[in-house]
């Protein structure tokens, strides 16, 4: 209840364009959660909202009954840690470096290399199995390396939130298994909320309590995987058939037409 | 891992001692540094000739290169450049339309700065699609935007009575043959101004190396920083501008020469691109001097032969 991060008619423009038309959800502390939806049905967006990297032009987002959206810029990134779905990097930069970044907002930039940031930041390389790529630079590392950089930046950043996108969209299977076992660890030592944006609904149902299905801008069903996930719901978001197996722990969902 | 940038910062700045002394020396005229501390007269009035010149051509190179270092950072772009970008152009056409309106010497860093502030927004704003710098739209504005500037400047000129080719010719590709003490002086408290506040930026700027989505999802106040940096940058290439005339590419030679040597850390690389953009037009200024002696050719056009190659490689590894 502390923590809980609630969405009430979160809209979000681009130009005339309604990319979040109200969009209201609550998610519990520590739950995480799949956001699915088709292409521009507004997964992004909604994430961008909650980082506030997009302007939010009506609603409100609130955790712990709190608004971000008067927090300063520090404070929220305190609490809430984006990990977009690509970055292009131009310049060179050492991963360690990079992963160091994800503590800028609990320190002064003048401060060369304290010793507690050092130490979390070499923590999240560690879990992200990255100590033996970290003197080298993250522009010439492979796609998969630089995906887990980036989310060894989110751990370091050591937030309540982690909103992430589409975070193995171009990974292989063998480092997107890797990615999920990462995740899981992390999710059972810091218990933060997450948010996943994907387009793989069985990958993040491996690992989601939750689910949130978007079609253009609008929720169509948000809630409990076990009460939510249902043909007809997966109808209305995708415009396609879809048939759910429940036969092990995790269901699985097969489309078809 | 380098933990402290002090042993950066005094190499760049032993790199510019080492240009200051080079260029203090050389010239049409050389002069001995023996007669120099011997009291020599000739060697004296060689010395308080040259010392003007050499103090101008540095804070005019460290000017520049602080404001392509930092710039760069913002936009995340290595081919951000005050002249590119026509930050430059336009301080040259606000200074010299403020001198042909009458405001005297006094006026011309004023109109430099509205101009230059003026430029590098329309640049800017022109340059954007989809919420992002479009390079192929930023170069087309930046060399549309210079060829408006030069255009108000022949013009101004030409209409105006007491002019000359020479003062043209001295907006246009920049000059230090008349430098003045006052002058280098005057620069070079802009630049602890200007240099300041983007060095107070260094930190924040590291963190727009990925992205200003990404900055601002680590706590920055991205339009801010945006409004901060431009500001200074602009008052430097006004500043220099409005002493010295269009020295082009400083901003693309020195930082990435700095950024090569000692690292990308903003913190270390503002001060060392200070340090190694004014060893650049001093150098730079000292060999135009013996190069083509007894004649001189201005520095901007020096600058340019020197810059393309870089803006060439730079716009390789971009594309």
């Amino acid at each position: 209840m502390t923590g809980d991060l609630v969405l009430s008619g979160v809209e979000v423009s681009y130009g005339r364009e309604k990319a979040l038309a109200g969009v209201d959800a609550v998610v519990s502390e520590g739950r995480i959660v799949a956001i699915a939806g088709e292409n521009g049905s507004g997964k992004s967006t909604l994430l961008k909202a909650v980082a506030r990297v997009v302007p939010i032009s009506a609603g409100n987002v609130r955790v712990g009954g709190e608004s971000i959206l008067a927090w300063p810029r520090r404070r929220l990134a305190r609490t809430v840690a984006y990990a977009a779905q690509s970055v292009d990097l131009v310049f060179p930069i050492a991963v360690r470096e990079l992963v160091r970044q994800g503590r800028a907002p609990w320190r002064s930039g003048w401060i060369w290399e304290n010793g507690e940031d050092r130490a979390i930041a070499e923590e999240a390389l560690r879990a992200c199995d990255l100590l033996d790529v970290a003197d080298r630079d993250a522009t010439r590392i492979s796609g998969g390396e630089r995906r887990r950089a980036f989310l060894a930046r989110l751990l370091a950043q050591r937030a309540r939130i982690w909103l992430l996108d589409e975070p193995t969209s171009d990974l292989d299977p063998r480092h997107r298994l890797e990615f999920l076992d990462v995740l899981r660890d992390a999710h059972a030592r810091f218990r933060p909320t997450v948010l996943w944006a994907t387009h793989d609904i069985n990958e993040a149902l491996a690992i989601a309590g939750d689910l949130l299905l978007l079609r253009r801008g609008s929720v169509v069903s948000g809630g409990a995987v076990a009460e939510c996930l249902t043909p007809e719901a997966l109808r209305r978001t995708f415009g396609i058939e879809a048939r759910i197996e429940r036969a092990s722990s995790v269901p699985r969902v097969t489309f078809f037409r | 891992m380098r933990r402290f940038g002090g042993g950066a910062i005094a190499a760049a700045i032993a790199l510019l001692v080492a240009a200051a002394a080079f260029g203090l020396l050389v010239g049409s005229v050389p002069m001995s540094l023996s007669g120099l501390l011997r009291g020599d007269a000739m060697a004296r009035a060689i010395f308080s000739l040259r010392l003007p010149r050499v103090a101008l051509a540095a804070a005019t190179g460290a000017a520049l290169a602080t404001a392509g270092a930092a710039l760069q950072a913002l936009l995340k772009n290595p081919l951000a450049d005050p002249f590119l970008l026509g930050t430059s152009g336009g301080a040259a056409a606000g200074a010299a339309a403020a001198i042909a309106l009458g405001a005297g010497a006094l006026g011309a860093p004023i109109g430099a700065f509205a101009g230059a502030a003026l430029a590098t927004a329309v640049v800017l704003a022109l340059s954007r699609r989809g919420g992002r710098l479009d390079l192929q739209r930023l170069l087309l504005a930046g060399v549309t935007a210079n060829a408006f500037f030069s255009a108000v400047i022949l013009l101004l000129f030409s209409s105006s009575s007491g002019a000359n080719a020479r003062s043209m010719l001295f907006w246009m590709m920049g000059s230090l043959a008349e430098a003045r003490g006052s002058e280098a002086a005057a620069l070079t408290v802009y630049l602890l101004a200007g240099g300041g506040l983007l060095f107070g930026a260094a930190p924040t700027l590291n963190l727009f190396l990925v992205g200003e989505e990404s900055a601002a999802s680590l706590g920055v106040s991205v339009e801010r920083t945006k409004a901060t940096v431009f500001a200074g940058a602009a008052l430097l290439a006004a500043a220099a501008t409005s002493f010295v005339g269009i020295v082009g590419f400083v901003g693309l030679i020195a930082p990435p020469l700095a950024r090569l040597a000692w690292g990308n850390d903003q913190r270390r690389l503002i001060p060392c691109s200070a340090a190694a953009g004014g060893a650049l037009v001093v150098t730079a200024d000292a060999l135009s001097r013996v190069l083509f002696s007894p004649a001189e050719i201005p520095i901007g056009a020096v600058t340019a032969l020197v810059g393309v190659p870089f803006f060439l490689v730079a716009l390789r590894r971009l594309s």
